[in-house]
């Protein structure tokens, strides 16, 4: 075996063996492992690719001839819901960005977490349009009412800023809304390829919620945020005729800012709302514990919990 | 506009309310209930408040003094932005009360 044999077979790969997944203890991973911008920017990048499908493939493999009225319902719905994230991930980018100014001298490790996600937002953004285009387009071409110009420029309102930390949890929790929803709504669908759709859309809003919930984590392993504030819109969300409720709250409020896309499920004629409100709860109280290391198990728990973090 | 004060009301807890929700509003209690003013426009002029979670937690941080200082914990419902502060007042007397009876 000559020399050049040699080094051939040996040579080194930019890519390691192992799966990518998101790094969950992002705060460790800056402060004690030392990891870099660049590094954790890599690992976003990989996963991002790893998950990435095709819109125009997924498309044409539904047979649009088959879809009942109530999976069109729920595709319009859904349409018209994906069309808020890109606001929100516009919004996540730019408060990411006033965070790490914020932080860049007092706490560079948390500047640092507000920069990854920052980053993140474009994998964000640009995995949440896929979502968008799928479902308007087919919303189209099975003759559902178009969305129109305006209705599409008013969802597209930027949301208003709040604390780093709520905004995290709040987009955490709307994730596990949408993934729960669009879980239900496979038991219903018939056409395979909907069918498919559907269930990709799911697993992708999960693997946000897990980054969400990662740099939620992160913050509060930083001590710089408090728990309460995950803890108060857990119970924004699972409180008697809280968020979790959408539409189907008695008092749906006026935002005037922005459009929450839970605020305006339609049933249809179908009548189908896919609800599960006990997963979305379970699910929700399993974020919590992520993000804080405190356990509850169920909407009061949640409320006591929260009631005790903000002391009088 | 004064608040129409349910009966029965254990003695001075209409004004430890006032009090509280003013303090942890950062405004003034004639701010907050000479108008009887929205919820909206309480976080609007609250220079502590950015949305409605403020408020929620203002409203927690309340019924924790009540809690601490009467022995009676409150349970607030979700309450609507429009809603006034003289309705949001009767609401927690009538909480107050409702649970001071039913833990004797």
């Amino acid at each position: 075996m000559s020399v050049t044999d040699a080094e051939q077979t040996t040579r080194r790969s930019a890519v390691p063996a192992g799966a990518p997944a998101i790094i969950t203890d992002l705060y460790d991973a800056f402060a004690q492992r030392n990891m870099s911008l660049v590094q954790v920017t890599w690992e976003q990048q990989r996963l991002h690719e790893s998950r990435r499908w095709s819109v125009v493939d997924m498309l044409s493999a539904v047979d649009l001839d088959a879809l009942t009225p109530i999976d069109r319902n729920l595709v319009w719905n859904a349409g018209r819901a994906e069309l808020t994230t890109k606001p929100g991930a516009d919004r996540l980018e730019r408060q990411s960005r006033s965070e790490v100014d914020r932080w860049r001298d007092k706490n560079p490790v948390v500047a640092n977490i507000m920069e990854a996600c920052g980053t993140w937002s474009r994998y964000w953004n640009e995995e949440e349009a896929h979502h968008e285009t799928v479902f308007l387009r087919l919303a189209e071409v099975t003759g559902m009412e178009t969305v129109a110009d305006e209705t599409f420029i008013d969802f597209r309102q930027v949301f208003p800023d709040d604390d780093m930390l709520r905004t995290l949890v709040l987009l955490a929790f709307s994730e596990i809304t949408a993934a729960v929803n669009y879980g239900a709504c496979q038991h219903v669908i018939q056409d395979p390829g909907l069918r498919r759709i559907f269930k990709q859309v799911a697993a992708d809003e999960i693997q946000h919620r897990n980054y969400f919930v990662a740099f939620a984590k992160a913050l509060v392993d930083s001590g710089e945020y408090h728990a309460k504030d995950a803890f108060a819109v857990g119970h924004l969300f699972l409180r008697e005729d809280g968020e979790l409720g959408g539409s189907a709250r008695e008092k749906v409020e006026e935002r005037g800012t922005h459009v929450n896309w839970w605020d305006h499920l339609e049933t249809g004629e179908g009548d189908f709302r896919p609800d599960a409100l006990e997963k979305k709860e379970q699910l929700i109280c399993g974020a919590l514990k992520k993000i804080t290391g405190i356990e509850v198990n169920s909407k009061e728990e949640v409320e006591d919990t929260w009631m005790d973090l903000v002391g009088s | 506009m004064a608040c129409t004060i349910p009966p029965m009301t254990t003695p001075g807890v209409d004004s430890y309310i006032r009090q509280k929700f003013a303090e942890h509003a950062g405004l003034s209690e004639e701010q907050l209930f000479a108008d009887d003013v929205t919820l909206a426009a309480v976080i609007s002029r609250s220079p502590k408040m950015t949305n409605s979670i403020d408020l929620m937690e203002a409203f927690a941080k309340t019924a924790n003094a009540l809690r601490k200082d009467y022995g009676v914990r409150v349970r607030l419902p979700a309450l609507p932005l429009d809603t006034p502060t003289s309705t949001v007042l009767k609401t927690f007397l009538e909480e107050f009360e409702r649970q001071k009876e039913a833990t004797g």
